[in-house]
């Protein structure tokens, strides 16, 4: 008989929309023992299916859903999904990844991840209650919001949890996003957009399955001294983003001058206080504050969604969930302080199933080319599009999501193919790394998360580092210990970033594979060893608390991993990314910064003069790659490093293809 | 003596307490093991947390045919024993707050016994939504807080006269 899986549901569920059929397989126990689960055993399964001659919308493109090992046992947030594919938006590897109950209700069912290949000829949505699972009609749903969608689920089926796509989706819209259960979304990278060119409208589940551990009694401490970390860290007990949400960035990232604003012009928005977490909690939270004001995922105490309605005006019965991405993407970018209309545009774009960070660029992008003389009124399809029109705002949302006019047509493309489309100088104003809009933070301010954004798989982004180690006010000693450089704990400075991004990376990669929390691990930093070097240099008295990965991953799976294992399964998941980005031309060229970053100074606030220096920046990439070792003329992945990751059969797929050094 | 108390208005749909609660009761992790549970109301941003009230009259205990439901002298919780049940459902009938379940691998009903005198998952939640409190307690935080508002509002007014 084969030794049980720990953790696991032990299932995989096989979706092929083209045959309509539905497939469960026993999970593939050596893969999940590589690459843990979530965004690693995804980032595995995409690499083995999809070729780098496939094209993002065809039916040969995959839909890859994951949980993770932890996913719905209690313990220090236990209910993120990863959801991974072909990018429609960049062409690269394309991952998002969300907070949900959803993860967790899929294991309970049974399923530890759902591999859909193929095209269904109709609309169809998969319902999984347990054991029964098929596919059902969706005709009745094409072109309904998200919101709807949800609805006509739960009250179908008995309050199932939900993944869906919205309309913007439908009318390809390239940055189109899953959403779960109303609110939470993996938005990024174009997710929703595949899952729509499936004709897949929406994912259903319930279960009423177990979930068993290895070892509970070693479970059961591992859990509650990675919770106490959470308790005694000290950025959870001042709970400030307990109550006020990741929007508590705004008024931070504002203090800190890397708010960007009107585009990326500046990174010091003059009315970040009308669009600040504080005043949404005072303006649309329904419930008290400062406890609970939130809602959580599974599992979690930071509680950090932020859930509120607009009482009066014209947006008058808008409710849901924001987060500071789709703030600064709709506020401060937009240039717009009206948070009525930063509230509604977010659950708009929601409810259409759009990326709000990439819907928000797009817009603020727009109004800077038109500034700039680079598109005029005809494209706007009469828009007075400027920087601070909130009622223009909230109309191209409209327009890009249902593809009207010009704006519609390539603003459904995301700054980077619009861009393309138009001209070389309107290049020269968008964000974009590797064809991805840049969330909300200025690299000019911010080196470290700068430096993220340009090596990160998925295109600029922070959310594969997560370096919010630089922000926060940390002993210099600690930089030097962990990074090798006191430098590392401060924003305006280069030293030590290259080793403390490629750190983040390697457990920001754990995290996404177990299905637990980045916000655990960077924001509040639980995470082994850091608790342990803040306790020696802040002189603290009593025990120290941590979330040690290594040991809850042990306790479930009884497999024994130590942190130094730990961080070798990070390294494999960021180089088969890297493999599969490779295969599809990336190379060390496109590991930059957008050119605007190198040129223009910030004009003022707190980071004023701050640029981003390019000599500076080439030595880092150096750095970095010899730290990940790769090649640093190419970019390209160097054979001893397949070879030590025990990725042999990556090695010889690129080997044949001339793709290693 | 101290009650398990469940507040909506803290609750902040995280279900730690679901967690625990099956952990400890039945080593695994299982919602439809737990003995609480939150009901979410996503869209509309609620989540109620629900459980045994452990009732003064219960209506499990009146209804049991063969007294496999009693009150624990110690913890007066409302507590059902497996081994003289015997399987007639007519508890989860009666309970008002579908506070009995059904054990599908064990075949065995059961419902919160207050963890012997220490719910767990009262330990797990951060913000008491979930609380082991008496009613005084619960009594008393009402009274101050709304006393507290008056007073305020009472200030006001004087500093306007």
């Amino acid at each position: 008989m084969m030794e049980k899986l720990y953790g696991y549901a032990g299932q995989t569920l096989k979706v092929d929309l083209t045959k309509g059929k539905v497939i469960k397989e026993p999970l593939d126990r050596d893969l999940v023992k590589r690459f843990l689960g979530g965004r690693g055993l995804n980032g595995r399964l995409l690499f083995d299916l999809v070729g780098p001659d496939v094209d993002p919308m065809s039916p040969d493109n995959v839909l890859l859903i994951a949980t993770g090992p932890v996913n719905g046992l209690l313990g220090l947030t236990t209910g993120r999904v990863d959801v991974t594919s072909l990018s429609p938006l960049t062409g690269i590897f394309g991952n998002s990844n969300a907070g949900t109950n959803f993860a967790p209700e899929l294991k309970y069912a049974g399923y530890d991840n759902i591999v859909v290949v193929g095209r269904s000829k109709k609309p169809v949505y998969l319902l999984i209650e347990d054991d029964h699972v098929e596919l059902r009609d969706a005709s009745d749903l094409k072109g309904s919001g998200v919101f709807e969608t949800t609805d006509v689920l739960k009250e179908r089926h008995d309050d199932v949890k939900v993944a869906a796509v919205g309309r913007a989706a439908e009318n390809g819209v390239l940055y189109g996003s899953v959403i779960f259960d109303y609110w939470d979304a993996a938005g990024r990278a174009g997710m929703g957009t595949v899952m729509a060119s499936k004709n897949l409208k929406a994912i259903g589940v319930s279960g009423t399955g177990s979930i068993e551990v290895a070892d509970p009694d070693r479970y059961y401490e591992v859990a509650r001294d990675g919770w106490l970390a959470l308790m005694n860290d000290f950025g959870f007990k001042t709970q400030e983003h307990s109550v006020l949400g990741t929007a508590v960035c705004v008024g931070w990232g504002n203090a800190q001058g890397w708010l960007p604003t009107r585009n990326f012009r500046e990174s010091y928005f003059e009315d970040a206080d009308k669009i600040s977490g504080e005043e949404f909690r005072d303006r649309f939270s329904v419930k008290e504050s400062p406890i609970p004001a939130g809602r959580a995922c599974m599992s979690c105490p930071n509680r950090c969604k932020r859930y509120g309605v607009i009482r009066t005006g014209k947006y008058a019965g808008t409710r849901g969930n924001i987060e500071f991405e789709a703030i600064g993407a709709f506020g401060s970018k937009c240039g717009v302080g009206d948070f009525d209309a930063v509230f509604h545009a977010n659950m708009i774009a929601n409810d259409y199933g759009m990326d709000a960070v990439s819907c928000g660029n797009m817009i603020a992008t727009f109004m800077e080319w038109r500034e700039e003389g680079i598109i005029d009124d005809e494209f706007l399809d009469g828009l007075d599009l400027r920087f601070g029109n909130a009622d223009a705002m909230v109309e191209a949302i409209h327009k890009i999501a249902n593809r009207e006019g010009k704006i519609g047509e390539l603003g459904g493309l995301g700054s980077y193919l619009a861009a393309k489309a138009i001209s070389e100088k309107a290049m020269y104003y968008t964000s974009n790394v590797k064809g991805m809009d840049s969330i909300s933070c200025d690299p000019r301010a911010a080196k470290g998360f700068g430096f993220a954004y340009a090596v990160a798989s998925r295109g600029s982004d922070h959310l594969r580092a997560h370096p919010v180690f630089e922000m926060i006010k940390l002993p210099p000693e600690i930089g030097k210990d962990l990074f090798g450089d006191p430098e590392a704990v401060d924003l305006r400075k280069y030293g030590g970033k290259p080793e403390m991004v490629a750190w983040h990376e390697e457990l920001g990669a754990i995290t996404d594979s177990i299905g637990s929390c980045r916000f655990m691990h960077a924001s509040y930093y639980t995470q082994y060893p850091v608790p342990e070097l803040i306790h020696k240099y802040f002189k603290l008295k009593g025990e120290v608390h941590s979330l040690k990965y290594h040991e809850w991953i042990s306790a479930v799976t009884g497999w024994n991993i130590s942190y130094e294992e730990l961080l070798r399964i990070g390294k494999r998941i960021i180089n088969v990314e890297r493999a599969f980005n490779i295969r599809r031309g990336i190379r060390r060229k496109d590991d930059t910064l957008p050119e605007r970053f190198f040129k223009d100074k910030v004009p003022r606030g707190p980071a004023k003069g701050e640029i981003y220096t390019r000599d500076t920046f080439n030595k880092m990439i150096d750095r970095y790659y010899e730290i990940r070792g790769w090649d640093p003329e190419t970019g390209l992945i160097k054979r001893e490093t397949l070879e030590d990751l025990e990725l042999h059969d990556v090695l010889k797929i690129l080997e044949k293809e001339g793709l290693v050094v | 003596m101290k009650k398990l108390v469940f507040n909506p208005d803290l609750c902040t749909g995280c279900r730690a307490c679901e967690l625990a609660c099956s952990f400890i009761n039945e080593g695994v992790f299982s919602p439809t093991k737990a003995r609480i549970r939150v009901v979410k109301f996503d869209r509309d941003g609620i989540d109620v947390p629900t459980g045994c009230e452990h009732c003064e009259d219960a209506p499990c205990m009146i209804v049991c045919p063969v007294r496999s439901i009693y009150r624990d002298e110690d913890t007066q919780a409302v507590i059902l024993d497996p081994d003289i049940c015997i399987g007639c459902k007519r508890c989860m009938i009666a309970c008002p707050f579908g506070a009995i379940g059904f054990d599908e691998d064990k075949k065995v009903f059961f419902k919160c016994d207050l963890c012997r005198g220490d719910p767990e998952c009262v330990k797990w939640c951060f913000t008491r939504a979930v609380s082991y409190s008496t009613s005084l307690d619960v009594d008393t935080i009402k009274k101050v807080k709304i006393a507290r508002k008056e007073a305020a509002a009472q200030a006001r007014a004087r500093d306007l006269r």
